[in-house]
This record gives structure tokens, sequence and C-alpha cells, in this order.
């Protein structure tokens, strides 16, 4: 049976494939009419509806050369003083998973009648991402100092009402008036820690600590299986600028940039190590033998051992020599908390001597308080000798590198770098 | 998928570093999407291997998924008789596990001195291997361990609807019973098995929970690794949504190929 020629000759058969193919009704040319028309209106809709947060671009970068007073925000006011939590209310944490020791909330709900929910997040990229969405109502954040800028530019925090904090002077003096935050008007700090490589010295034959350049383990393809770094894009980044003797590790020159790049990538063909953050868990269990390891978290590592296998197993090195990395944590209050008061009176409550330490013996992260020492810490068992590299002194501060925040476009090579690490392999 | 666009062609936040979506076409900007592109072949290609690691991944636990599952899923349609209720109640039972404390229970096994080495270090203690260490082989096996379920049960679902009478037909017609297995039920199985080899294969796609658990390596990243990696970092949100655009494309051309073919099978496959 013959059909109609289409447009290029061939012939279409009345009910063949072809002819359902290009049969076009008017039930079917109004529903396209009408998705044609739906588009645009929906991208209206949706552009009415969407959040359009510009900010100035102008982002203010703290350092230690240059310290930075951020100004009071206007749109989220501090709370007046004298005010006291109200009973029964809850007060939402938003923290690292393990960051913080159930005993001190406990303390703190029995001691306020406040409940205290925790929610987690896995790195503070994430967390920002969220709470810059808006969508979250946390009323305490533990965020690292370089992440500061960024909030107050945002309007994403509120400034701290100095008359609740009367435990601040259990501090270390340098973090009454910190570079990042002078005057301490939006933060306190929480832990301090450093940046090193912990080991379990009875799963490998050599003592990482001796080796001339101990950050080569993880390009020595002996090492391929049992290595892991941090999953953190600017630590672990720049302990590759260290290895090369690089101090500078927010640098936006092109050359450091590709020394990371290409280190990475031979990194990863020598060694393949895993990225992770729960090497506190998988270094004791064995699942790898040498981790790259925020001091805290080797320290965690003792009490995360299998049954029977002592402390002593675990060794730990940080480049004291001004190559190894020093870092602090923060509480800030986000704009978004419906419990300003009761955050406020927990922060206070985290910088008692006596909670603090708690804290410590829960988390492995040191508090830079007054009452505790790199001495003391092993005397009061906080941790073994071969950990010991772990503990923080004031000085360290003073001598070794800090992780910055950088400049949005150095920020996104950064990233970008990192990404292309954790993708190609 | 046009919010997914919208964040793709969109704009950052210069601060914030967060997606600010475009809604109207006309504004957007393909400097993400052709970031991506230009990443992924050549000298630059740098996301072209989790891209190809992803293929054969998925293709090669999709495999195994429907080795492991024909078999069973033919046995309890066709031979289970009154045990076929409590076959399929156990079928379904990994459903009931959230998929997160399956895969955490291969890490117990797993571990260096996990279950399996113990095993293994019994007959010779160098066989015993660093399974967690990132290795291929690990992911795998932990994606056809995660995705059997979802195969076996469209697989029973077709090979129950086979008319006993036809099989019967074949025999009377002097075939064997592998020739009958060949030529009738295997046939006739074809569209439950495509239908569960894609409902296996579209989330092992996106999937990037396994090879964070069981190897955590870049050697071992997928691209639902990459997804996840660019939407917790600030500035890649749009990064993410390219690679979210371009396994969708992936995954829509076999999908539509398959009701295109199956569409005029339908009635003889029922």
């Amino acid at each position: 049976m013959a059909g109609n020629p289409d447009a290029l000759g061939r012939d279409i058969v009345a009910g063949s494939p072809l002819r359902r193919r290009l049969r076009i009704s008017r039930r079917s040319f109004l529903r396209g009419l009408s998705a044609t028309i739906a588009v645009p209106a929906t991208a209206q809709l949706l552009a009415a509806c969407g959040d359009q947060l510009y900010t100035s671009g102008n982002l203010v970068l703290a350092s230690p050369d240059h310290p930075v007073k951020w100004p009071l925000s206007t749109k989220v006011p501090m709370i007046e003083p004298g005010l006291t939590p109200e009973p029964g209310s809850t007060l939402k944490i938003y923290n690292y998973a393990d960051y913080i020791g159930p005993g001190v909330i406990k303390a703190f709900t029995k001691l306020y009648d406040v409940k205290v929910t925790v929610s987690t997040f896995n790195d503070t990229d994430e967390a920002l991402t969220k709470i810059a969405s808006g969508a979250v109502d946390f009323d305490l954040h533990f965020p690292s100092y370089d992440q500061i800028g960024k909030m107050v530019a945002g309007d994403l925090l509120r400034p701290l009402t100095h008359e609740y904090i009367t435990n601040i002077d259990n501090l270390w003096p340098q973090f009454k008036n910190p570079w990042y935050d002078q005057g301490w008007q939006y933060s306190v700090p929480y832990t301090v820690y450093n940046t090193g490589i912990g080991w379990r010295n009875d799963l490998i034959d050599f003592d990482v600590s001796a080796l001339d350049n101990p950050y080569d383990v993880f390009w020595d393809p002996a090492n391929r299986g049992k290595c892991a770094v941090i999953d953190d894009w600017h630590t672990t980044m720049s302990m590759v600028l260290l290895r090369n003797g690089i101090r500078d590790v927010n640098s936006g020159r092109v050359a450091d940039l590709e020394v990371i790049r290409r280190d990475l990538k031979a990194m990863s063909e020598a060694t393949d190590p895993r990225v992770t953050i729960t090497m506190y868990n998988d270094l004791p269990a064995g699942q790898y033998s040498i981790a790259m390891m925020w001091g805290g978290d080797a320290v965690n590592a003792q009490y995360y051992l299998p049954k029977g296998v002592p402390a002593e197993v675990l060794s730990y090195w940080w480049a004291e020599d001004g190559l190894g990395l020093v870092d602090n944590d923060l509480m800030v209050l986000p704009a978004g908390g419906e419990n300003p008061v009761a955050a406020h009176f927990f922060i206070n409550h985290m910088l008692d001597a006596a909670m603090a330490s708690r804290n410590f013996g829960y988390i492995g992260y040191q508090p830079p308080q007054n009452s505790i020492s790199p001495e003391s810490v092993v005397a009061d068992g906080y941790m073994t000798e071969g950990l010991v590299a772990a503990a923080v002194r004031p000085d360290d501060f003073e001598t070794s590198p800090r992780l910055l925040e950088l400049d949005p476009v150095v920020d996104a090579e950064w990233h970008n770098i990192w990404q292309e690490y954790k993708a190609s392999g | 998928m046009y919010v997914v666009l919208a964040i793709l062609f969109g704009q950052i936040d210069p601060v914030l570093r967060k997606p600010v979506p475009v809604w109207n076409p006309v504004d957007w900007n393909t400097i993400q999407f052709r970031y991506v592109l230009s990443h992924i072949f050549g000298e630059q290609g740098y996301f072209g291997p989790a891209l190809v690691r992803t293929a054969v991944y998925v293709l090669v636990a999709s495999t195994i998924c429907l080795v492991i599952s024909y078999p069973v899923a033919y046995y309890v349609a066709r031979y289970a008789g009154r045990w076929q209720g409590l076959l399929l109640v156990v079928l379904i039972a990994p459903f009931w596990i959230s998929y997160m404390m399956r895969m955490l229970a291969w890490i117990n096994l797993l571990q260096n001195d996990g279950l399996v080495n113990e095993v293994l270090g019994f007959f010779n203690d160098a066989w015993r291997v660093d399974w967690l260490s990132g290795h291929a082989t690990t992911v795998i096996l932990g994606l056809a361990y995660g995705y059997v379920p979802y195969m076996i049960l469209p697989l029973f679902a077709g090979l129950d609807r086979i008319p006993q009478s036809a099989l019967e037909a074949s025999r009377d017609l002097g075939a064997s019973r592998f020739e009958t297995f060949r030529r009738v039920t295997l046939r006739l199985s074809l569209p439950a098995m495509v239908t569960a080899v894609l409902l296996t294969c579209l989330p092992m796609l996106g999937d990037y929970f396994t090879t964070d658990l069981l190897a955590a390596t870049p050697g071992t990243s997928m691209v639902g690794n990459l997804i996840n990696n660019a939407v917790l970092t600030p500035g890649q949100t749009g990064q993410a949504a390219a690679f979210v655009l371009i396994v969708t494309v992936v995954s829509i051309v076999p999908m539509l190929a398959y009701v295109w073919v199956s569409r005029d099978r339908e009635g003889v496959a029922t």
C-alpha cells in the first residue's frame, strides 16, 4: 500500500511506526503549546521565590599579620545582658560527630533544665553551605576560624554579649584578642590542635619520626595500601607544600599550586591513600598503619583500640620546626538560632576549667585552658608519651603556619585541584 | 531537572560561594558546564577516569547481580512450590535493613583482622588481603551485594508470568529441558532481565556511599563521589549539576531504547 512521501521523500504508510512518530494530534499539539508557555512562567515564578543572596564580594581576609575587628552586625543584634535560659527550651548544636562530650551536655541540661540536641556535619564547608541556606536554626556552631569572615560578611553570626561569658579568663591570653576576631566579638576558641602523622608502631617496622622528611611516607610506594590522609582540602594540600619546605600554606602563586597538583597526583600513584576523617577509629582498628591526623584524633584513637591492645602501639609526630600546622576551632552563634541566651550560657559552661577537662577526656582535643599543659596531659593520663607531640603549647601559634581564609578566586582554584585529585586517582 | 539546570547555568555568590540559581534561560551562563566537559577528555581530563571507572564498575557489578539473581529467581518461580511465599519474604528481607547498615557490616567482615581475613589466614597467612585499602574488587562486590535484591524481584516477577502452557508446548514439540529453557524461558524473560538490569544500574550510577565506605581512595572514585564532593564544596554546586545532567542523559538513552524496543513485544511477553 503506497502512502504519502514525507519531507525526505520516504513513503509514510498509515499505521507504520514512522507514521505514528510523525503524526501530531490536536491534543499533543495543545499539550506542547501549554508546556512552551509554562516554562518561562515557571521560571519567573521560581525567580520570584528564589533567594538572591548576593554579598558584596569585598571579603576581608584576616591573618596574624592583618588582625581584623569585624563590624557588629546590624541585622542580627547582640542580646541584652542579664537574661536566663528558658527552662524546658531546646539548645540546637551543630558540630562534627564525636566532637563534644555527652557528659558535659548532660551536666548543662541538669544545671539549666535546657534540652540539648546535636546535629553533625562532615566538614565546615558543608556546614557553611547549610547555614548560608537559611534553612537551619542552630543556636551554636563549631567552625574553624578561617570561615568567620564569610559568616560575618553574610550576616550569618550573632555578636556575643560578653557579660554572659565570665570564664573567658580561663583561656590562654592570646585568645582574648585573637587576630581573626579582635575583641572576640563573634567567637570564643573551643579547641587547639596540630596536624601531623599518626601510626601503629606494631604494624610498621620503621619510626616515621626518624625519617629525614616524615611527610615522605605518603609518597613511598612501599606504604601502598597502608596510608590515609585527611579529607579536608586545605589541610592535606598544605601538607604537600610543607613537605616541599613551602611555609606559605595559603599561597595563591601558580607555581605553588602546580606543586600541589603534581605531588597529589604522585601521591595517588605511589600509595593511593584513603581520604577520610575517621582515622581516630580506623587507625587503631588496623585498617591502615599510617595516617595524616589532627593531633586530637591521635589522642582520641587510644579509646578505639581493640581490647587487649595497649595505647603504646600508637605514635604521633608533628613538625615542630615550623613545618607543621597548628589551628584552633571556635564556638559561634549562628544568626538563625532561636535560643541565643542558652547558647551564651553553654559557651560559658564549656569554658569552665572542669568542664573543659572533662570534654578533653572524651574528644581528645585540647582546650586552650590555662590549667592544661603538655606536661599535665601525660601526668593526668590524657595521652601516652608516644602521643605527647599532639599536645599544643601557646608558643606553637607564634611559630607555625596557619590555615587562613583564602581570596575567593584562590579558594576556587584550591578546591578545583582537590576535586581533580579526588576524581582522577 | 529544571532546578538542576538553573543551578548548573546559574551563578555563584562571590563570598559564600553558594549557588544562586538563574531561572531565566536567557541569562544562563555555561562556564561550569564547559569546565566539566573540558576536564573529561584530553590532557586535562581529570574527571574522565572516574566516569570510565563508574561504567566499568556498574557493568561488572550488574553482570554479577544477574548471574546470582537469575538462578535464584528461576528457582523461586519454577520450583519453590509451597515454599515460594517464604522464600519471597527471605528475598525481601534485606530491604528491611538500611543500605548503610549492610555496608557497615562488610567493613567489620573485611577489615584487616576481620572474619574474612581470619578465615583466609587460617589456611595461609599470605592469603590475607587489605580489602579496604582502595580495591576495585571490594567496591564492585559491595555494589553487587547491595543491589542484588533489587534485581531478584523483577526477575522473579517476569519468570513467574511465563505461562506453563508455553513450556509444555515446547516439550510436546520435542525440545529438551535445556532447549526449552534456552528458546522459551530465556527469551520470554528477556524484558524482565532488561528491567532488572536497569533497576539496578540506575541507582548504581549515582552511588557514592559504597565506595566511600569500602575504599574511599581517589583510585576508586565514581561519578556519584564527584557529585557528592561537588555538592558539599562551596562554589562547585554547578559542577555537581553538570555531572547529574551527564548521568541523566546517559541513563535516559538506554531507558528510551528499552521503551522503544519493548513496546511492540508487550503482547508476546505476557
